[in-house]
Order: C-alpha cells, then structure tokens, then sequence
C-alpha cells in the first residue's frame, strides 16, 4: 500500500474499499474483545473458519473477528449479517449447526438465539435486544463492524473522513470552536470541556505541545476504554489527530497500562497501519501537518491515571501527582503545554467532526452533550458496556437496559464513577445522569463505572471494600489523603467487626470532610466520597452496626447469624445436603435448625433456600 | 722533638665559641697555651683562603669554632661554614697538608669547658703529627 | 506587581510569588512541615492550607506553593481552615504519637490526644530529607518509596547506599529526626568536628570560628562544604539574608607592604595520644586540658556545666571525683625537659570550678612534681584551694587503667601513681582525668620561621635576639616576637610580651629611620663578576643584582654582617666590613710575627 497523498487519494480509497463490500454479502462477525476471548473465541473462530472451507464457503462468507460488543457476559458473541442474526454464547460444537442452518440456508436456529432474562423470550436480532435496544451507540456503534488489525475496516465504516474534513476544510481554531460548540467533556473522570483546555493549550506559550491519551483505566471494573482500544483504535487515533492538529502539536503518547496486552497490542497495529496510509507521521495526506504517537505502557498503578501523575510517569518519574495550580496545560510534560484526554473523549472527536457540533449538542442535557458509556455490573441482570446520552435516567440504565436485578431480590443502590464515587439509594433511580446531577447527589460520574447492588448489600462493608482499594492506590505523599483514607478505612473496619463507637459516624463525617477538601489530587479529593454517600442515605444502616451491633443485609460476619424460619421452613433439605459444615440438621420435611457454633455464616443455606426460610438476624 | 710547641689559628664566632675561650679564661681553666684567636662574626663568614692562609703563614693547626648547628646568630651560618670544611679537607692534601690540621668544632657560648678540653686535645695530636712544614717546602 | 487581599487587607505582590511568600512579608503567620526555603514547593502535608475565594467559591490551597493573582481573597486562619489544619495535626499525632516534634506540633494546635489508633512511626513523609538530597545534592540517595500506606524513605532496594555522600543534608532537614545517615550511607559519616571546641562538639561546614571571633563572620570550610566539593548545594545562600555568602570565592596571596611585622603564632598542646599510659582516646574521660577548659566554660559545649561522657560518649553526667595530673610531656626527659609554665595554676583553676560547680563533696586530686604558684597572688590562691579540701599528691601519676582490683575501682579509671612525700604508692579510683599537657611550639614553627627569618631553639620555640637584651627581637631586624611562639607563657606574661612588641614596632615606625650596624657586608663593584652566587647564599635576602652594571649589590638596611657570602665571594667583592680580607691577613700577620717573636 502506498501513502495516501491528498484528499482524493483518501477519498478514492475509501470509496473503492467501500465498493468491494457488498452490503448483501454474508458477514459472520465474531467478537474477540478481552471478554469473549476469555470464554473461547479462537476456538469457536477456528471451528467455524474450518466448516465454512469443508462447505465451500469461502468465497460466499466473510468471518470478521471484532473488538468488544459490550455484551461480554455473552460471549463468545456472534452476530450474522446483513440479517444481524445475534447468537450469544457461541461454543465450537455449535459451529457446523450454524453453518448448515444460518449459513447455508439462512434459517434461524430458535434455540440458540439471546434468551431475554426478563420477558423470557428468544430475541433473533441484535438491535432487538433490550439490552442494546435502550442504547444510543456513537462510539461504539461501529466495534461490530470492524476488524481492529483492519484499516480498510475502519476506512469503509467512513473512518479517517472528519481528519480530511478537518486538514482540508478547516482551520485550528474552527476546530476548536466546533468541539466547544458540541459541548464535549472530558470522559476520563473530571468532565472538564474538552474545547476549552484545547484552547488554553493551544495558546499557551511554548514551542512544543504534546498531545496524550490517557488509557490507564484504573477503575476496578470499568473496561469502555481498554474496550474501544482494542475494537476500534482507529477512531481514538483520529481523534487524536485531529486534536493534535487544532492544538498545534505534533508529538502524541498514548498512555496505556501494560494489563491491557490486546489493547496495546491493537493500538501498536493501528499506528502502523495509519503511517502505512500516510494518516500518520509526516505530511498527513500531503497536508504538510506532521504527527506522530508513541505507545507508553504504564505499570497499571490507579494514581497514574491522574494527568500529572501520568506526566510525570511518561518522563521517568515515580508517577505521583503534583499540585495542579499550574496547569498541565501550561506546564505539563517536560513543562510543555499537554492537553490530556481519556481514550472516550478521543473517540468521540470525528463523531462531532463528521455529524457536527450542533447535532452532538442535541444530545444530553444542558451541560452535559453527548453519550456517555457506563460499565455496567454487578446485580444486575445484563452486564457489559452500555452507551446511553446523557441524561438518561439510572432507572432507565439499570431496568430498561440493564434488566433490573436478578433472583427476584430487591435494588439497594448504585454506585456510579469507580472506587471513589457515591452511593445513589433506590428513590434517586429517576435521576438523569449527567455530571451536575451526579455531583449533587454526592456522587461522579467519573469514567462511568457502575456497580448495581442488591437488598443483601451491606452498606458500611460497601464504602469499607471501597476504602480499602483507595489506601492501597492512594500514592501516599500527601497527608489527608495516606493518613485519612487509612483512618477512614479503619473505623470503617472496626464498625463492620462490631467495634463501632459512638461518636464514629461523627469521626468519618469530619474526617471525610478534610480528606476531601485538602487532598493534593482527586483522588484523595474523591475518596470519601463512597463514605460520605452511604451515610448520607443509609445511616441507618451504620447506626444499626454501631448500637445494635447488627448488619442488617447479612455481610459483616460478626454482627448477624442465620435462622431458619420455623413457619417457612418446609424441610426440603436442601440446606441440610448443602451445608458444608454440616451445621444444619432436621429430618426432612420438617423444619431444620442451624447450630450456630458451628455455622460460619458462608450463606450457603440462605441463597439455597426456595422458600426464603433462612433469615438474617 | 721533645720540645715542639704547634701552633693553632682559630677563627672562632663572635656569639659562641669567642664567648667561650672567653668564659674559660674568667673560668680560669688552664689549657695548653698553643692556640691563638681570631675573632670572626661567623663561621660562615670565614673564607677558606683564611685557612691556607694561615697554615701557610706557618699554623700547624686552625680550628674553625661556631655555634651548635640550629644556634647559628645568623640562622645557617655554621651550616654554610660546614659544607666549606668538608670541602677544603678533600683539597688540603694537594698542598700537602695533612687534613687533620684543619678541625671544625661546636661550642657554645657557655661552653668554657667545652673549648679548654679541645684544645687540650688538640695539642698532643698535634704534636705526633709533627711540626707544619709545608712552608718550608714550597717553592716560590 | 498584583493586589490581593489578604485576610481581609489589601495586599500587593509580586507576580509568581506564593501565598506563603507574600504572607511572610506581610508578617501573617502559616504553619508549614514539609516547606522548606532551599527546596521546590512540593505541597505535600497540606498543613499550611488556606482559603482561597476567586468570586464564585471558596478552595482550599496550599499557600506554599499556590501563586498569587490579582483580585482573590485569601484567608489565612478562617475557622474552616484552622479545623482542617488540627485534623491534619491529629493524623499526625496518631502516625508519630511519641516523636518529640510531632508532640510538640500538636501542643501548638492545642491538640493532647488523638481519636485515631496509635501507629509507630518517627517519620512524618514530608519528603524534605528526599528533595534535599535529590534537588540540592545532586544525588538521590534515597527517595520515598511504596504507594499509600506503604509509602516510606529509603534507599533503592534498602541496600546501604554507595551514592550517598555522607553529606547529612537529609538529617539537618528532617523536622523529627527521624532520618539517620548511618542506615543509609554505605561509608561512616564523619562528624565536622569544632577546633575551637577542641573536637568535643560538631560544627557545619559553615560556621562561626569562635565567639569572639574578629571579624565576628562565619566561613566556610572548603574541604567539608558540598558546594565547593561537588557544584550542589549552595543552600547557605538561600538562608543569607544580608546575601554575604559568596561560594565562588577562590584563595589569594594579598601582599601587604608593612615596616615591621610581629610574630604572635602561639603554641600547640600536645597530643597525649601516643602517651599510651594515660589512656587518652582509649578511655572517653580522660581529657586533655584544653578540653576541659571548653567543658567548664561558659560558651562551651556544656554552656558551662561540667559534665563528663555517660556510656554513649555524649556529655551528660557530673563527675564524683577527678584526678588533675600535672606536668604530662612538660619537665619530661622523655618529651620536653622544659617546664610549661602554666599548668599549675590553670590546674588550682580548674579544682575550684569543680568544686564550685559540681558542689563541693566532689573530690579533685592533684598529682604534682611541684607546684610552681611564682606570680603575683597565686601562692594565695594555692593556700585557699588546700583549705577548700582540695588533695594534692606530690609524685607524677604514671598510669591510667581500668582495670580495677577493688569493688571501689569498679567502673571508675584508676590513677596509678607514688606519693613521694609519703613513699607510698597509691591508687586513686576517679571519674575523670584531666592531663595538663605540655605546651609545644607549633607544627609549622621551622616553615613560619624561614619566611620571617627567626630561628627556633632548641625547643622548638622561636628564639629571641637575646634573652635580656632583646627577648622581644629575633635576629632579623623589624621582625618581632610575642606570645607563646616564644616560649611557654601564662595570658599575663603574653599579654605584657605583646605590648612590647607592638611597642617595638611603633618605636620603629616613629624614628622615621633605621639604624644599621657598621659590620655589614660591601660588595666592591669593581671587582663583583656578577655570578649572583651570595645572592642565594643571604640568609637575609640583602643582596640584589643590579642588571645595569652587572653586579650584586648589599641592601645595607638588610644586611646583618654575617659575612656568608664574604666567605665564599669566588672573586673576593664581597667583604665584611670590619673584617675584611686586608684585615683577617693582617691579624693573622700580627698574630704570626708575635708568636715567631716569643714563641709559645
Ligand atoms: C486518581 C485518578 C485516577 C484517574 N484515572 C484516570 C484514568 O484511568 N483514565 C482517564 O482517562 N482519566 C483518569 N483520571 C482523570 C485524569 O486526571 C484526567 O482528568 C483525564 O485523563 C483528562 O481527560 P478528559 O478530560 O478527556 O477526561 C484520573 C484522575 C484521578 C484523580
Ligand atoms: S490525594 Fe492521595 S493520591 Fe493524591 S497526591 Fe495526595 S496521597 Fe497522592
Ligand atoms: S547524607 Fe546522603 S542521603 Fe542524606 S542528603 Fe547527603 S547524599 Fe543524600
Ligand atoms: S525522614 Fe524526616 S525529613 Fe524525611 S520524610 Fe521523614 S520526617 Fe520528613
Ligand atoms: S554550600 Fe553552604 S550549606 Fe552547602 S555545604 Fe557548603 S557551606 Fe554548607
Ligand atoms: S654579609 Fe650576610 S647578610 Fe650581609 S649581604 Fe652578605 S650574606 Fe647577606
Ligand atoms: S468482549 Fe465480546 S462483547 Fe465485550
Ligand atoms: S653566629 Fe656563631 S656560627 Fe654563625
Ligand atoms: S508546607 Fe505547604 S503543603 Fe506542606
């Protein structure tokens, strides 16, 4: 392939990959992301590539391996085009059974289609599926359309055309001013208005600016942007292209912890491919703009997602942050004007380019544009990656989306914006999300985490399991932060071990209250935050640790023990057969009794319980 | 030869040993009366040509006497006066004089004693060694 | 220049200023811990936080390192600020709850306990002791390590460090003193040890030479200063504030052109350590004089409380009983035969300090060959110390040892030594030892006196011209000697001998003129070869050559007669006056004929 030297090159290019695409051609698009990779998807791509040349297929069928669906907990996931017949959990035995049916003959195997967990019925298309239906995907809209090791992929889905609109139609600053017209916001946690720091970098003073992607993910369960990198590492290189080129640098990083192997891996192919092209490097498609990236792989530390603390790790230095009263956009690496943005934030620059800005606006709420994808999980009943505008209600995300909770148990609280994010109880579920509404609430949005928690949540245990992840992430220079999460954390433990004081709840409040406010970084800024929130709506809960000495969902092992209900219990024996300390006796069909000397409250008996018999007390 | 009397020239310093022959005779210490004084400021200041001079003019012995080394009145003058002898003691014999005449010595201004017991040593060596007669010899 | 209020006045500044700075100059107090002058703002223990309000809301910053604009409000100690501040002290408190500094920080807020668990720590992670050695020195020899609460200060790998520079900048910054080069230096520090104080207390390598020092101006010790050894450092300077220190300094010879010049080089003690039966340096109190001298002195170490070394060797404890032992190296075939002329009484001195200092039930022994109490008032002063209770033992103490016999000797140094009065010999068990060591001429002496050309005796004390004509001049004219560079001598006699001289120099300067001796040296130009062989021979430097004639010339003001370049003159020029060559034949002619006429 020889470099692309103008517009036209670009743009006979692309339309010539487009052509050789035929929209009617079959297409067997096989999800590859970290997620369904880990439940098997070499395998199943194998045994399917294997089936469709035993047929003769070869020349009918495409088998495209793509980045991430969002839908991991399905996965291996694989979706039939042009029909967008989606089968979930694809095994290599299914194989010769979806060529011979769906391939061959273009019938639907019922069986094997998405099972909705809520109406309990089978659902042949993708689009169909609640879980995608209630979304709105811009960013990752096209990750199942593209082969990631794939240029020519990105190309035919319009890929690189808001950087020629950009290099050939545009000046920097009407750059500038579209991306501040849209709206966007930083994605990566602080939701600062993207336009806005390009700006003040772009007129900072200084000969050399540097242009980075912060793709350290450091949120325990969050995964969107490892997700986009590793599915779509085109549209967050255009991104940054065409940042680089309204900011007026020339030189970019990507920051990316070495934990992400495929990521890494994918990006490092799409530099590749993009300088191949002339996208990248000198002269970008003869526009005469230079720019190149480099790869940085971080040591996956959660601090050195901060943008100084990343600074200071890409020069060599222990990544701890600094105090930011001179911005990094003035002064950032080696002291020159940076302008740091998060893998999503990237990724949404063509979007706005292509659609324009007014369009983004139109989505989302007042301050806050566009789409915003969350990590949806824990007790919930469709995990993965969701995008929605901004301003969807949780309810919306956790119900409509998300499937609501399983096993018929009942919505605690969400918890939005990683470790260091708040609490949000049941009667805030129609609260639209956006960055002011999260924060009023005493929450974040953060890089839009969100854990959904069930009624056997314990609240203090909750915001002490938070606590806990936070000191240890903490990088510990500043005072507040290392010797008040550590403070925090252990009155939180004391009052999950039943040795809560009074005048406890009082301690984290004033505790929290200077963490917070004197912390040097955010994080330490943000830390009290799951404390803060889980007293603030669910007090009760700690008062009934600290006086009764009482954990009223049955998490804190030394403050509640298991009963079985006498009038419930049928005596099915189940809890008898399953528990494993033998701590349960009764003859069948007569009600049972645990021996609490030797119950060690592994809730066995409590979850297996058809008739909820087993009772916290 | 019974009767032979030397006679000793001693160029001796101002500060020290002049003092001393001084001090030996209010002392009143007898020593041989064979030795006649010169008084010099220095023995740094004594030319060897005052040496051959006077074992010339018919000394049979000239004693170079100054201050002990380090005592020197003008720092290092004794030290200047002892490179000097050792020197003209390698020449001596070529004229014929026999180094033992010549005898470089240090005695100190309190040192009465010290001065009347080398000259009384002097004398009797002398007197074996015999009469000086390179005077005699030298053809003019 | 920007305007800001501050704590509700108007206040300007200079623009990059800190928070901090200007709040300085304006007298307003803020706490700091992990500030520090000579180092980067690293705005780590957030306990100098203040409010900011910047039109729209209130932030707290930390005023170390947050740059002054126009127009904010800045509040110092506003009630928010001051509980945020006591709960930063507080963690502190439960981190280090038993360190000295920390415990006083927490006074100073008003804080007694803390409501968090108590930790064991002595080290509050203000990083100073890091940046300093990483910003300052040039070296890094030790960063903070770990994250979060394993966060910690030690060298890579906690293995001694080979990149240290035994500097102790870390320790002289470390607010808890929590930070010890020896845990992390691969090499034992050396301590910068006082002269003045005769080693018995450390110094910087910046430092004050002696209280009453003359100009009262503090210097820099070349050899120990890190700038001058390595370019780093240079932290003086941000701490001068009348700017005086100037590290680019470099050695000059100044020349001075002066009319006489009086030698007051003083004298050296000597150095008991080779006098192996005294135990000196073996034993932690035995002292040398000197050094009780500084120890009962009231600028000294102890600020004048006598106080001997506990066991680790820090001046802590007051002696029970102390041994004086007289004449050590003086009055000594061995060492100097000649006596030190103020040991005896510097000795009684030091028997009553102890006595009144230490109380009076503190017994002090004289070991003594004599008591030599000659000046005026001092055999007075003799009689008053044995009334005091004070014993004196006459017999030179002959060894000291540890090693006791009897359950009195236990842990006590034991003077060995005979009473020569009694004939007995004793063994006296003391807590201390004081030797009087000999005073000798200094170590340079024979240097000093080629430049000035004086003569040492054989003490090794500069010698006078004559010891009652002219003890106060050497043999080289205008060069004048004062003080115990002539001979041993008590502060009286020194001071008396000084006058002298000082008076001798001025009566030099006021006759206007110099009066040269008639025996000096005439080099006879017409005879002069020009071989310049007397100008090196001149102990005096008299002789210069004339480069016009070609001939060596006698500078008659010089020239002290000695006649060494008359003795070897090759050409015979050079000639004494007075003693001539015409004239030493002639007298030895004289000398010739009388005996040639009389015989012997
Ligand atoms: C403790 C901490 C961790 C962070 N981790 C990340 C991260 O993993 N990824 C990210 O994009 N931003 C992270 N941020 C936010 C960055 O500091 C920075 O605001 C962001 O990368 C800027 O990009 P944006 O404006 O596009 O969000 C973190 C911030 C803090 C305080
Ligand atoms: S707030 Fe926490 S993470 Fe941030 S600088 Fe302080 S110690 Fe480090
Ligand atoms: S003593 Fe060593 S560790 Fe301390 S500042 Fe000096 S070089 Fe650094
Ligand atoms: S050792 Fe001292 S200077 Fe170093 S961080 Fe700890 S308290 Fe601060
Ligand atoms: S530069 Fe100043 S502070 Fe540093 S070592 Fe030298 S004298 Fe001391
Ligand atoms: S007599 Fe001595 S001092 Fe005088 S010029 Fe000669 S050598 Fe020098
Ligand atoms: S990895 Fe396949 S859907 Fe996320
Ligand atoms: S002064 Fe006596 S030898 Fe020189
Ligand atoms: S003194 Fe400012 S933060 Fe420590």
């Amino acid at each position: 392939m020889s470099k692309l030297q103008s517009q036209k090159d670009y743009e006979d290019f692309r339309d010539q990959v487009k052509k050789e695409r035929d929209p009617e051609r079959l297409l067997v698009s096989i999800c590859a992301g970290s997620g369904c990779g880990a439940y098997g998807t070499e395998e199943v791509r194998e045994a399917l590539e294997q089936e469709v040349s035993k047929n003769g297929l070869k020349q009918k069928v495409e088998v495209k391996v793509t980045g991430c669906h969002g839908f991991c907990e399905q996965g291996p996931i694989m979706v039939i085009h042009p029909q967008g017949i989606f089968y979930p959990k694809v095994k290599p035995a299914d194989i010769p059974e979806i060529v011979a049916e769906t391939i061959v003959k273009g019938e639907v195997i019922k069986g094997k289609l998405y099972k909705d967990p809520v109406s309990k019925k089978r659902i042949q298309k993708e689009e169909d599926i609640p879980f995608y239906k209630g979304q709105h995907r811009i960013v990752f809209g096209n990750n199942g359309m593209i082969d990631p090791a794939k240029i020519d992929d990105y190309i035919a889905v319009d890929g690189y055309s808001a950087l020629v609109k950009v290099l050939f139609s545009m000046s920097p600053e009407e750059v500038i001013s579209a991306i501040k017209e849209s709206g966007l916001r930083g994605r990566g946690a602080g939701g600062f208005p993207t336009g806005i720091k390009w700006e003040t970098c772009r007129k900072a003073h200084g000969d050399i600016r540097y242009v980075m992607c912060n793709a350290d993910e450091g949120d325990p369960g969050a995964y969107m942007d490892r997700s986009l990198l590793e599915g779509n590492p085109q549209s967050v290189l255009e991104g940054m292209i065409i940042g680089a080129y309204a900011i007026g640098s020339h030189d970019g990083f990507i920051y990316v912890r070495n934990e992400y192997p495929l990521a890494v891996k994918n990006i490092g192919i799409a530099i590749k491919q993009a300088e191949e092209y002339g996208l990248l490097g000198k002269n970008i498609l003869g526009s005469g703009f230079d720019f190149t990236v480099k790869i940085s792989r971080g040591g996956g530390a959660f601090i050195c997602g901060e943008s100084t603390a990343l600074m200071r790790s890409l020069e060599g230095q222990v990544g701890r942050p600094r105090a930011k009263y001179v911005h990094t956009v003035d002064k950032g690496y080696r002291d020159s004007p940076s302008t740091l943005n998060n893998v999503e934030t990237w990724a949404n620059v063509p979007v706005i380019i292509n659609k324009g800005a007014e369009w983004y606006a139109s989505l989302g709420t007042e301050r806050s544009k566009g789409t915003k994808v969350f990590s949806l999980v824990g007790k919930v009943r469709n995990t993965g990656l969701v995008e929605v505008p901004m301003g969807a209600s949780l309810r919306t995300i956790i119900f409509d989306i998300g499937g609501g909770i399983p096993k018929k148990r009942k919505f605690k609280a969400v918890q939005t914006g990683g470790p260091s994010g708040g609490c949000i109880p049941e009667d805030l579920l129609d609260l639209p999300v956006d960055y002011q509404r999260l924060a009023e609430v005493g929450s974040i949005m953060g890089s839009g985490g969100m854990i959904v928690m069930d009624q056997d949540t314990c609240m203090v245990d909750v915001a002490r399991y938070f606590l806990d992840f936070l000191q240890e992430e903490s990088c510990g220079q500043c005072v507040p932060c290392r010797e008040g999460i550590k403070r925090l954390l252990e009155i939180l433990t004391d009052i999950c071990a039943g040795n809560g004081k009074e005048g406890d709840i009082e301690l984290l409040e004033e505790l929290a209250g200077t963490v917070s406010k004197l912390s040097l970084c955010a994080l330490g800024g943000t830390a009290p935050n799951p404390v803060l929130s889980t007293i603030r709506y669910f007090r009760k809960e700690y008062e009934a640790h600290i006086y009764d000495k009482k954990c009223p969902s049955g998490v804190c092992k030394e403050l509640f023990y298991y009963e079985i209900d006498e009038k419930k219990c049928n005596g099915c024996h189940v809890c008898f057969l399953r528990c494993p300390q033998e701590a349960i006796s009764g003859e069948k069909k007569k009600p049972h009794t645990i021996d609490q000397e030797k119950c060690i409250k592994c809730s066995i008996c409590y979850e297996s319980c058809k008739v909820d018999a087993v009772a916290i007390k | 030869m019974e009767d032979y009397e030397p006679t000793i020239i001693a160029f001796t310093c101002n500060w020290c040993t002049y003092t001393a022959a001084d001090l030996a005779g209010t002392s009143r210490l007898s020593y041989p009366p064979n030795v006649r004084l010169i008084r010099v400021m220095c023995t740094g200041m004594v030319d060897p040509k005052y040496v051959i001079k006077a074992l010339l003019e018919g000394a049979d012995a000239v004693l170079i006497s100054g201050c002990h080394i380090g005592d020197c009145h003008y720092m290092n003058g004794n030290l200047k006066a002892r490179r000097r002898v050792k020197l003209l003691k390698e020449l001596l014999p070529r004229f014929g004089f026999d180094e033992q005449r010549v005898k470089l010595t240090w005695i100190g201004a309190s040192d009465g004693i010290q001065f009347a017991e080398t000259i009384t040593e002097m004398v009797p060596k002398l007197k074996a060694l015999g009469p000086n007669e390179v005077r005699n010899q030298m053809v003019l | 220049m920007v305007t800001f209020t501050l704590n509700g006045r108007q206040v300007e500044a200079e623009e990059g200023s800190t928070i901090l700075e200007v709040a300085e100059t304006y007298n307003v107090k803020i706490p700091t811990l992990c500030n520090h002058k000579a180092l980067e703002p690293a705005g780590l223990c957030r306990l100098c936080t203040v409010e900011v309000y910047d039109g729209r809301r209130t932030r707290f910053v930390t005023s170390c390192n947050y740059p002054v604009w126009g127009g904010m409000e800045v509040k110092t100690d506003s009630e928010d600020v001051i509980r945020h501040r006591k709960m930063i002290v507080e963690l502190l408190l439960a981190r280090c709850p038993n360190n000295e500094f920390v415990k006083g920080l927490a006074a100073e807020f008003g804080i007694e306990a803390t409501r968090f668990k108590l930790e064991e720590d002595d080290c509050v992670l203000c990083g100073l002791c890091v940046r300093m050695c990483a910003e300052r020195m040039g070296v890094s020899a030790i960063s903070m390590t770990g994250r979060g609460t394993d966060i910690r200060v030690e060298t890579p790998f906690q293995i001694k460090s080979d990149a240290c520079q035994v500097c102790g900048a870390c320790e002289s910054v470390c607010p808890t003193g929590r930070i010890d080069v020896r845990e992390i230096a691969k090499y034992e520090p050396r301590p910068l040890l006082s002269d003045w104080e005769v080693g018995l207390q450390e110094r910087g390598a910046a430092y004050m030479p002696f209280p009453q020092a003359v100009p009262l101006a503090a210097v820099i010790d070349g050899e120990a200063c890190a700038h001058v050894r390595t370019g780093n450092c240079g932290v003086c300077r941000e701490f001068c504030e009348a700017g005086a220190i100037d590290l680019d300094m470099k050695e000059e010879i100044i020349e001075v052109e002066v009319g006489s010049i009086i030698l007051a080089t003083g004298y050296d003690l000597m150095d008991p350590s080779p006098m192996k039966q005294y135990g000196y340096g073996v034993y932690p109190n035995v002292f040398t004089s000197l050094e009780f001298e500084r120890l009962s002195n009231a600028t000294g170490p102890t600020g004048g409380v006598i106080l001997i070394r506990d066991e680790n060797g820090e001046l802590t404890v007051p002696p029970k009983s102390v041994a004086i032992l007289h004449c050590i190296g003086s009055r000594d075939v061995n060492h100097h035969e000649y006596c030190s002329r103020v040991c005896c009484m510097y000795a009684l001195k030091y028997g009553h300090l102890i006595k009144e200092k230490v109380g009076h039930e503190t017994k002090v022994y004289n070991f003594y060959i004599d008591l030599r109490c000659f000046g005026k008032g001092y055999e007075e002063f003799y009689r008053r110390l044995q009334e005091e209770g004070i014993t004196f033992i006459r017999g030179k103490a002959a060894e000291i040892t540890d090693q006791a016999i009897t359950p009195e000797e236990e842990g006590k140094l034991v003077v060995i030594g005979e009473d020569t009065l009694l004939g007995k010999r004793l063994r006296v068990p003391v807590d201390a030892v004081i030797l009087c060591m000999a005073m000798e001429a200094r170590s340079d002496a024979l240097d000093v006196g080629r430049i000035f050309g004086v003569s040492q005796g054989a003490d090794g004390f500069f010698l006078e011209e004559h010891p009652k004509l002219g003890p106060l001049n050497t043999a080289t004219d205008g060069v004048f000697i004062a003080g115990a560079c002539q001979g041993p001598k008590d502060i009286p006699d020194a001071v008396s001998q000084a006058s002298g001289a000082a008076a001798k120099s001025l009566a030099l300067a006021t006759l206007g003129k110099v009066l040269v001796p008639s025996t000096i040296s005439w080099i006879d130009p017409n005879i002069c070869a020009g071989c310049q062989t007397c100008i090196g021979l001149c102990p005096y430097t008299a002789i210069e050559f004339d480069a016009r004639r070609g001939v060596s010339v006698v500078n008659e003001a010089l020239c002290k007669g000695c006649g060494s370049c008359a003795g070897f003159c090759p050409s015979g020029a050079a000639q004494v006056r007075h003693f001539n060559q015409k004239q030493i034949f002639a007298e030895l002619d004289g000398v010739m004929d009388a005996i040639s006429a009389v015989g012997i």
